[in-house]
């Protein structure tokens, strides 16, 4: 009486880490012309980090367990900032350029499909998953 | 034998300290144990003990839909996920009914 759908804890945890996942890029892409954060520098491209949380409490070395995902932390991108020449903006240094977030908006919308084909492969699990047992209850129907 | 059902289900928090980060135990759990024990433990106990365990598992997912809907910060999978599992653990309730039916009708129609 654990779960009734099968395996539907792992497609749970990776729908929520491809939520989480989605969500970054949606704020990358909303800050990507941003100036000037809270810390007065250019925003930070962010990007996730997924691991997986094994189960159970045997860990035996050479066998796999079934394995959660989770978001293990969300990082910056190292990469340096966009210079532009942009003498009139506010927030150009003395020589005149502005340093714009290292936001690629084609990087952006590649990882937005890829989050979304992801949390629909997990949504197709789970509904599979569903369909099978409920064919498993219809043992008994005539 | 006896099955006991622990209702251990929290409302999911996946917004612990820092943004994004999940928590361990996202999902409720509704776990049951089974402990071997030395008395006999009748039919009719185990199958209250799971009648008892769908309602908590309908009672659950009727609390992660409310929690949804006054707004709070409750993915939405959690709340359709938890509505499939009551509604399966419903079925399964369902079918053990016709099933006990069939094997009561079973027993009147022996002719003595």
């Amino acid at each position: 009486m654990l779960e009734f759908i099968p395996g539907v804890r792992f497609s749970a945890s990776a729908l929520e880490a491809e939520r989480v996942r989605m969500e970054v890029i949606s704020q990358n892409i909303a800050n990507a012309y941003t100036t000037r954060g809270p810390d007065g520098q250019p925003y930070k491209r962010q990007l996730v980090v997924f691991e997986s949380v094994l189960q159970g409490k045997l860990r035996r070395i050479n066998e796999s367990q079934p394995a959660e995902v989770r978001v293990a932390r969300i990082a910056t991108d190292p990469r340096p900032f966009r210079y532009v020449y942009q003498p009139g903006h506010p927030d150009a240094d003395p020589a005149g350029f502005v340093s714009y977030p290292n936001v690629n908006l084609y990087e952006e919308m590649a990882d937005l499909i890829a989050a979304s084909r992801a949390f629909e492969a997990n949504l197709a699990v789970i509904k599979v998953a569903k369909n099978m047992a409920l064919q498993t209850l219809s043992i008994n129907r005539r | 034998m006896t099955v006991e059902p622990t209702n251990s289900f929290k409302l999911v928090n996946p917004y612990q300290e820092s943004y994004g980060v999940n928590a361990t135990n996202t999902q409720p759990t509704i776990t049951a144990k089974l402990t071997p024990s030395s008395q006999n433990v009748s039919f009719n106990n185990m199958l209250s003990q799971f009648i008892g365990e769908v309602n908590a598992q309908q009672v659950r997912a009727q609390q992660i839909v409310q929690a949804v809907l006054t707004g709070e910060n409750i993915p939405l999978h959690h709340a359709v996920i938890a509505v499939e599992e009551a509604s399966i653990a419903f079925q399964l309730m369902v079918e053990i009914r016709n099933k006990l039916l069939d094997s009561y009708h079973e027993l009147m129609r022996l002719q003595i």
